[in-house]
């Protein structure tokens, strides 16, 4: 080999050496100089680790301010994920002292809902004396902390457990649509009631921190970050005083219910449950909501036990968490008058002094002749509508009921129907509340519809005359609820404006300033001339005053002179069960403030078992208006023909 | 031989001072570097912040008495030694695949001796560079087909040994010394393009026929498609450009690096410090150091240019070869324009076989250099 030879080989090497040399550097000025930026700000985001911690929620006040649902500090012990990794002996020691098995503290520690940053909540609402003990005892607990979390608490138990709902931990379906908003998973969400609907206002701002952290997830420094903010406080339209009465008078009922005798089966009434709905007419601010039988809403703050859940929704315990107020259906029986009266008076099938001579029957002449009778057999001689409404007539209505089916021509097949329809019957109130039942107004096109749907439920398509009887005095298959009802009557009285029941009121600041207030709804009007809605008037007075009324019984000895109660009964018979008691009453009755409605599931006659529940109810009212001093007597059970 | 300068014969006065100064400093900035690396993860975890400092100032220490040892014998008396040295690099990497040897994460490559490690196959490169040169030095004007075989028999054992802990990265590194040395050992250009055939159809036979492991494919490709996430070794590539690009122009200041002290970037003090010196130093600092080392490879260049014999020139080629090739894989790695391998970035990645190794490399070409008027 030349000795040039061996020069260009080493020239060549040298070369070689000298472009890598310059790839390198090239690149070093593409990353540091060129790429710098972008890069660098993925630089920080990844040693950053930012943790949410959660903000109390906002409280829930009554009309008045009184807290219905509030935060309390309780101790927890929390668990760094790392140092007790290390030291598994170390929750052997806490189960010990806790009582709770290890397996539940491995899980809870390896629970992924938990930021990694974080200390993991392992035990909450831990006696104070453990809590000490752990503190007293650190070198036997290491990476175990003691630490305060706020939590929900309902200091009045079950007082209105169904409006106020309940909290628990986000789910994956409740956490998909909402993690723009900021929700992270292991977050404390409304599950139902107010605590639902009002979720937006309720939850506060989470405290963020953010911390530095390398790459194996050890916290190496805070990089500060911004403290929680409370959610804001949301007042109700509910009084907790009628709130409570309701709930009193309507537990004493079902009570007494099922200490009296069905004369029908000769055996004691069920009466499984109930509701009481308190508004107020003049706005649809709903007073008192009450749904019984009730459950405590603290049971589902720390997250409910499968064993107790199950319980809650053992067909022998009734439902407990249904509010039955907004979930209920039940047929309304001769509450439903109102809207067959309307429809008869408006279709001029009726004029408010026609008389029918009520001689305790109806018989339906035709291819399915039937006898229909009046409850308990009662003759009521001759009645006008205000009287039908008054001793509550149903062969007045049964008579009502075959014109309207005669005249259904020119009338509409549903002109009852639509009647209660518009008052709100069997559709959506639009409350603020979740889950509410719609129910249904029967009428030959739904009962063809269902048919269709579901024939082996609803096996016969047809529409017969005697389901215009039914209907006429709200039998059948139409199913409303007990705000339903209320709210009927309470657009009936007020002159005709169907609103959209609230429960909330105004959304209020830490400091108590209203942020947003609740505006009443208007969903329609309903044209009620004076000349439909005077003879109406007059018979639900006649319930409680005329001494032939069916609620005359009910409400002797109360003050009715200062504070006049109009309304009227209901004894809805339901295949299958026993009577379903209800009554619906407003006061003061020439210009109302209060729409009062008890609906008690088989517990016989309206003016028996429901009846004396919205009495004892007034009763509070009364006293709460300064015109009554004694206490609400208890409930007692009232004989009756309706 | 009096090697004291105040004899005008010495070969010490001919000592190639920019090569030794620049190798040294560039050594002080690697032990810098390796604490910085590691000081903030030992104190973390409550250990002392300068125990990496520490043993890499004492593997500078070793590595500059090795260096000087190298310079006391005549190069030429060490090409007498090859065969032996040869001889003892094969028992040993034989030994470290036995059960004397340590493993660690999966590769037998380390000795453990008391609280050190000793590495093998980085004295076998030096040991293979002495050996080919002697080989290819033996043979006048060009190789013929025999000593070229040779040349490649005695490459092969170690290489094979090597492949058995394995350590894919150091195999690399004799590919190169190998080649460069053949080269400008006076290969014929069809025993280069044979050569040149020959490697591409074994890296295509040990890719396709699976004799690597998955997680040793996965490295060799994850700079080829950086956006695999779901490789490891694409996240460690994603890590280490981040934190290099982080440093931008001025860098972040020493000790001052996030991604260096949160240990976002894995292996930072040995095979990864050359992010170390991207985000803290920046570009100014990282083309300073590329610097001292273009510098570096310079001189041994020049070193090779000047040899007074083959055996020498080839010497310097080999030791050239070896560390262009690691500085440019290690450092390209770091910046996703190599694969990703095992091997430390001379001078400045903590670790005492390798430093050592490399000081003896610099060693060579020193005493070549001064020895090329005697």
């Amino acid at each position: 080999m030349t000795q040039d030879s061996s020069r260009l080989r080493l020239g060549v090497l040298g070369m070689v050496v000298l472009s890598l040399f310059c790839a390198l550097s090239a690149r070093l000025w593409y990353l540091q100089v060129l790429a710098s930026p972008t890069l660098a700000v993925e630089a920080q985001h990844n040693s950053v680790a930012v943790v949410y911690t959660e903000a109390p929620r906002g409280r829930i006040l009554d009309r008045n301010g009184k807290v219905l649902a509030d935060n309390r500090v309780v101790l927890a012990l929390v668990a760094n994920r790392e140092e007790v990794g290390k030291r598994p002996e170390v929750l052997d020691r806490l189960s010990a002292l806790i009582g709770v098995p290890v397996n539940v503290l491995n899980e809870r520690m390896a629970d992924e809902r938990y930021s990694l940053f974080k200390p993991v909540p392992v035990a909450v609402d831990v006696p104070k004396d453990k809590l000490i003990y752990v503190r007293e005892h650190q070198g036997d607990f290491p990476g175990i902390q003691g630490v305060q979390v706020t939590e929900r608490v309902y200091p009045h138990g079950a007082l209105a457990a169904h409006v106020l709902g309940t909290v628990g931990e986000i789910n994956d379906e409740e956490l998909g649509p909402r993690k723009a908003a900021g929700y992270k998973a292991g977050d404390t969400i409304g599950k139902s009631g107010i605590e639902l609907t009002y979720e937006t206002d309720l939850r506060g701002e989470p405290e963020i921190s953010k911390l530095e952290v390398d790459s194996v997830g050890r916290v190496q420094r805070s990089l500060g970050g911004q403290p929680a903010v409370q959610g804001n406080d949301v007042r109700l339209t509910i009084d907790l005083d009628i709130q409570r009465a309701a709930e009193d008078s309507l537990a004493q009922g079902i009570v007494l219910a099922r200490k009296s005798t069905d004369f029908l089966t000769g055996k004691p009434f069920l009466a499984p449950g109930g509701s009481v709905v308190v508004t107020d007419p003049r706005n649809g601010s709903v007073l008192a909501m009450a749904s019984n039988p009730a459950f405590n809403p603290n049971e589902f703050t720390n997250g409910i036990s499968v064993r107790r859940f199950a319980e809650l929704n053992d067909p022998a315990g009734h439902y407990p968490l249904n509010n039955r107020a907004i979930q209920g259906l039940y047929a309304p029986g001769s509450t439903f008058k109102l809207a067959t009266s309307i429809a008869g008076l408006r279709a001029g099938l009726i004029t408010p002094r026609d008389t029918y001579n009520d001689q305790g029957a109806y018989t339906v002449v035709g291819q399915r002749s039937a006898t229909f009778t009046n409850a308990r057999g009662a003759r009521n001689g001759l009645v006008d509508v205000a009287k039908a409404l008054t001793v509550s007539s149903d062969v007045f209505y049964y008579w009502l009921g075959e014109r309207f089916w005669d005249g259904r021509g020119s009338l509409g097949q549903a002109a009852i129907q639509d009647v209660g329809r518009s008052l709100g019957m069997g559709e959506y109130t639009d409350i603020d509340l979740p889950f509410e039942s719609n129910g249904r107004v029967s009428d030959p096109a739904g009962r063809q519809k269902l048919h269709k749907d579901n024939p082996e439920a609803f096996p016969y398509p047809e529409w017969y005359t005697g389901d215009n009887l039914n209907i006429a005095v709200g039998q059948g298959d139409t199913a409303i609820t007990p705000l339903q009802l209320t709210n009927a009557y309470a657009s009936f009285i007020n002159g005709g404006t169907v609103y959209a029941p609230h429960v909330g009121d105004a959304v209020l600041d830490r400091q108590g300033q209203e942020i947003r207030r609740v505006e009443a709804k208007v969903l329609r009007r309903v044209e009620i001339p004076a000349s439909i809605r005077e003879p109406l008037l007059a018979g639900f007075r006649g319930v409680v005053a005329d001494p032939l009324g069916t609620g005359f019984g009910v409400f002797s000895g109360f003050p009715l002179a200062a504070f006049p109660v109009a309304g009227k009964t209901g004894t809805a018979e339901v295949g299958g069960k026993q009577d379903t008691s209800l009554f619906t009453a407003y006061a003061p009755a020439d210009s109302p403030r209060y729409a009062v409605s008890a609906v008690l599931e088989e517990s016989g006659l309206g003016a028996s078992a429901a009846g004396p529940v919205v009495r004892r109810v007034f009763e509070a009212i009364a006293v709460k208006e300064g015109i009554s001093t004694a206490p609400p007597a208890d409930v007692n059970r009232v004989d009756g023909r309706d | 031989m009096d090697l004291s300068p105040r004899n005008p014969a010495s070969p010490l006065r001919n000592l190639d001072l920019t090569l030794l100064l620049s190798t040294v400093g560039v050594s002080l900035v690697g032990v810098l570097m390796v604490y910085s690396a590691t000081r903030q993860k030992q104190e973390t975890a409550g250990l002392d912040p300068t125990f990496f400092l520490k043993r890499q100032a004492v593997f500078l220490v070793l590595g500059l008495v090795a260096m000087g040892l190298v310079l006391l014998v005549d190069y030429r008396r060490i090409r007498d030694f090859a065969p032996m040295l040869y001889g003892g690099a094969i028992l040993a990497l034989l030994l470290v695949v036995s059960p004397i040897g340590t493993s660690r994460r999966g590769t037998q490559a380390w000795f453990q001796i008391g609280a050190f490690q000793f590495q093998p196959s980085e004295v076998a490169k030096v040991v293979l560079i002495l050996t080919l040169a002697a080989v290819c030095a033996a043979v006048r004007g060009s190789l013929d087909t025999p000593t070229l075989l040779a040349a490649l028999g005695l490459a092969f054992l170690p290489m094979a040994l090597i492949y058995v802990q394995p350590d894919l990265g150091t195999n690399m590194v004799f590919v190169a010394i190998v080649i460069a040395v053949l080269l400008v050992g006076g290969a014929q250009p069809r025993h280069i393009s044979l050569l040149a055939l020959l490697g591409i159809s074994a890296i295509v036979l040990v890719v396709e026929l699976g004799m690597l492991q998955d997680y040793q494919r996965d490295r060799l490709t994850a700079f080829l498609d950086p956006q695999t996430d779901s490789q490891r070794s694409s996240y460690n590539l994603r890590q280490s450009q981040i934190a290099i690009a982080a440093g931008g122009v001025a860098g972040r200041g020493l000790f001052q690096g996030t991604q260096t002290n949160l240990s976002f970037v894995p292996e930072q003090h040995t095979d990864f410090i050359f992010t170390a010196v991207g985000e803290e130093l920046g570009f100014i600092g990282g083309v300073s150091l590329l610097s001292f080392f273009g510098v570096m490879m310079w001189r041994i260049w020049r070193a090779a240019v000047l040899a007074r014999d083959q055996f020498g020139r080839l010497v310097c080629v080999g030791v050239l070869a070896m560390l262009v090739f690691q500085i440019f894989e290690n450092v390209g790695m770091t910046m996703g324009i190599t694969p990703i391998t095992g091997i430390p970035l001379p001078f400045m990645s903590y670790g005492g076989s390798a430093t050592i190794a490399s000081f003896i490399g610099i060693g060579l070409v020193l005493n070549v250099h001064m020895r090329r008027f005697s």
